[in-house]
């Protein structure tokens, strides 16, 4: 149920790799100084978005604890020669480094003493937690010793106050641009990014270019400010909304960052509407119009992301309370299903025990005994292995599968229960491998499903006519499972039949056929139920086909 | 043809050859049948020993196919095993003259001791048919009169009495008495009684 942990994405990277990771780090932190240079606005001595103290915040939280020193140091030469092109004092070039590491150090520590490793990125309160420690309490902190250094050093002439408003709203500019950014796309990437299906990459498409136009029209565009007009800002806004809404936090800190380079980039350059006679100004404006924008957005995207996170956990819940109905139904059967295997293996073990003792046995023989006896053994792991899949309640996981195969596992599971019922199993599985994406578990608890209603349907049968049929069948576009019994056909209209908690069994749930539709459509595919000519019901599951794997 | 066996009814492979290893190192003959048709099909009617099945197969449950032994005549004691005991099915497999209801996974001992009971008491049934059909055949030999004769002594009547009722002399009936007991190879009226009480359809 929890979501991947930040803290696990650079805990992957173990011994050999750490020279690399340290080197990815510099990197990292080179070009991000770069970029900070490229954003200052000169004669003014402090970037209006200074992204490798962000960066490194990012980078702490990314890693275990016990990392942080190696990966401080790392971006020492880093550091040293960024700084040290731009003409900047030794001395002063050191101070900056203290106190970025300061900024650093902060905002991940007070982060990671709040709540541990385990920062999840899809909690409301992480989240505001996050951004108060890192986005304000590092900045302002540390603002203070890096002004307090500069004025040490005698680096310029800036007023101390001026100096600690200066670089804060500059570094929390930076930490609001760069941490979600990071955090984000680290934890996507680590989880595993679905790709995304074509509406959606028309959707990101037209999001990207209206977002970008938008930014360029607003921010980079040759109009002084004074003949700009406050409203002309919130043009962005709805693209911004509109990523917030659809993309979560991943999109807003996707996006957020676009806004914020394009207004920069104007704004160095002397365009859109921040652009003024005076540097600081233009700064200092641009910087609370993009934090003010900013922070209720992101915030806006984890409440939301939040919320459907709970809707889709409380679905898992309800699939997984089906299904685990469903296998206490057939728990009887499960027993029947083990005690088999292990009465093959015990009568087995005790023959070749009786062979030997009466000095009657062959290798030959011995060694098929101890065949049958691994086989029957196998045989009893799979059905264990099976059943824990089934019992478990765990995220949804979409993989490339061949619906014989489920087919052919569910009638493994439920063999022992369909034998004490009587019931006949009649299985016409596809040649070729009819496969779909989708979730293995909840696809073979829909078949379970279909078939354990199937075969109570002929409970009323004589035993001849207890023969339950599975087919598996691929077009060229689709992947049919159909289950037909030969029970009195359907009880209830079929729209009736998958409401929820409509059932007509004394100790049902009500939630099997309901939970099996949900399951089936948001696997792209329907499922329809219709009463056969010749009586008995009819089942049938349609799923996208996907081509098969090589 | 007619010696003892064993067969073994389950549609589960592995237990089957685990069943037919497991018999035939306690030293039994056996048979095994992977479906209840296919042992219907091959049965032999005067096949001797008893059968073990199990309890649920597909298409034909043990049960329906105890049944269909006892219609073919077919008088072998069974052995049931089950996957898992319900208590109504092994009330009605023992009501139907099964020898044991033994739960997989069997217990050696059990299991073999089961089997042996199933063969004595089929053995045992046999050896009564052969000499309930010796009497009987022996009874046919009998003339109406010495029948009578007969059906008179087993019940205690003096030859007097017999005389009487059937209006002849004492002597005659011991004539007819004589060669009745010689007919019946008997040697005294115990065993001519113990013979008797063999031919009777049983009372329940």
């Amino acid at each position: 149920m929890d979501g991947h942990t930040t803290a696990s994405a650079l805990a992957q990277l173990r011994a050999p790799r750490w020279l690399l990771t340290a080197l990815a780090v510099a990197i990292g932190y080179y070009l991000a100084a770069r970029l900070g240079l490229a954003f200052t606005l000169k004669p003014y001595p402090i970037s209006t978005l200074w992204p490798p103290n962000a960066l490194m915040v990012a980078v702490l939280l990314l890693a275990r604890t016990r990392d942080w020193w190696w990966l401080l140091a790392a971006t020492l030469p880093a550091h040293l020669f960024a700084e040290l092109q731009s003409g900047v004092p030794t001395t002063m070039v050191a101070g900056w480094y203290v106190s970025n590491c300061s900024e650093a150090l902060i905002g991940a520590g007070l982060v990671r003493w709040a709540v541990g490793e385990r920062l999840r990125l899809h909690s409301l309160r992480d989240w505001a937690i996050l951004l108060l420690c890192c986005v304000v309490a590092a900045p302002l902190i540390s603002s203070f010793l890096d002004a307090a250094l500069v004025r040490l050093i005698g680096f310029g002439d800036t007023a101390y106050w001026d100096l600690v408003t200066q670089r804060f709203l500059s570094n929390v500019l930076a930490e609001l641009t760069v941490v979600p950014l990071v955090l984000t796309w680290a934890t996507a990437l680590v989880g595993g990014v679905r790709k995304p299906g074509s509406r959606t990459t028309v959707e990101i498409a037209l999001l990207a270019s209206g977002l970008a136009i938008a930014c360029l029209i607003v921010f980079d565009l040759p109009h002084k400010g004074e003949h700009t007009s406050p409203a002309f800002f919130y043009v962005p806004l709805p693209f911004l909304l509109w990523a917030a809404v659809r993309f979560g936090p991943l999109g807003i800190a996707t996006a957020l960052p676009v806004m914020t380079v394009a207004a920069i980039w104007g704004a160095v350059h002397g365009f859109g509407p921040f652009a003024s006679q005076h540097a600081l100004d233009t700064a200092r404006d641009m910087q609370l119009f993009i934090i003010a924008v900013s922070l209720p957005l992101i915030l806006f995207a984890v409440a939301i992301d939040e919320r459907e996170r709970l809707e889709r956990d409380s679905r898992a819940q309800l699939t997984h309370l089906s299904r685990v109905a469903t296998l206490g139904e057939l728990s009887g059967g499960i027993a029947h299903e083990l005690n088999q295997p292990l009465t093959a293996i015990l009568s087995n073990a005790q023959a070749a025990r009786s062979f030997l003792a009466n000095k009657t046995a062959d290798p030959e023989m011995l060694a098929e005994i101890l065949e049958d006896i691994i086989t029957a053994d196998k045989r009893a792991g799979h059905v264990i292995e099976r059943l824990r899949a089934m019992f478990k309640l765990g995220e949804t996981r979409f993989e490339p599968l061949d619906v014989s195969a489920l087919v052919r596992e569910v009638a493994t599971l439920a063999h022992g229960e369909l034998t004490t019922r009587g019931v006949e199993l009649d299985l016409r599985l596809a040649p070729q491998p009819p496969s779909v994406t989708g979730d293995r578990v909840q696809l073979e608890q829909v078949i379970l499903n279909l078939v354990m209603n199937g075969s109570e349907s002929m409970a009323a049968c004589p035993q001849k006519d207890r023969v339950l049929m599975v087919r598996t069948l691929a077009t060229a576009h689709k992947v049919h499972i159909n289950v037909v019994d030969r029970g009195a056909g359907l009880s209830a209209p079929a729209a009736k039949l998958f409401e929820a908690f409509y059932t007509t069994k004394p100790n049902g749930l009500g939630l099997g056929l309901s939970i099996s539709k949900s399951i089936v459509t948001s696997h792209g595919g329907t499922l329809w139920a219709s009463t056969r000519r010749g009586g008995g019901a009819s089942f049938l599951v349609t799923l996208p086909r996907v081509p098969p794997s090589a | 043809m007619n010696t003892e066996q064993v067969t073994v009814v389950d549609d589960d492979v592995l237990v089957l050859r685990a069943l037919d290893r497991l018999l035939r190192s306690a030293g039994f003959a056996v048979q095994t049948f992977s479906s209840a048709e296919d042992f219907l099909h091959q049965r032999v009617n005067s096949a001797a020993g008893c059968v073990v099945m199990d309890l649920s197969m597909p298409r034909f449950s043990g049960l329906e196919l105890q049944r269909a032994l006892a219609e073919a005549a077919d008088c072998r004691p069974v052995v049931f095993i089950s996957g898992q005991g319900s208590v109504p099915s092994s009330v009605e497999a023992m009501k139907a003259g099964a020898v044991d209801f033994l739960t997989k996974p069997l217990d050696e001992q059990k299991f073999l001791h089961a089997v042996r009971t199933a063969l004595d008491k089929h053995r045992a049934a046999r050896e009564k048919d052969v000499e309930r059909a010796a009497i009987t055949s022996r009874v046919a030999t009998l003339t109406m009169r010495e029948r009578q004769v007969l059906a008179h002594v087993v019940t205690g009547k003096l030859n007097k009495q017999i005389a009487a009722e059937l209006g002849t002399a004492e002597k005659t009936i011991k004539v007819h008495r004589a060669r009745m007991m010689r007919k019946m190879q008997v040697d005294s009226l115990a065993e001519l009684v113990r013979a008797w009480t063999v031919i009777q359809p049983p009372r329940l």
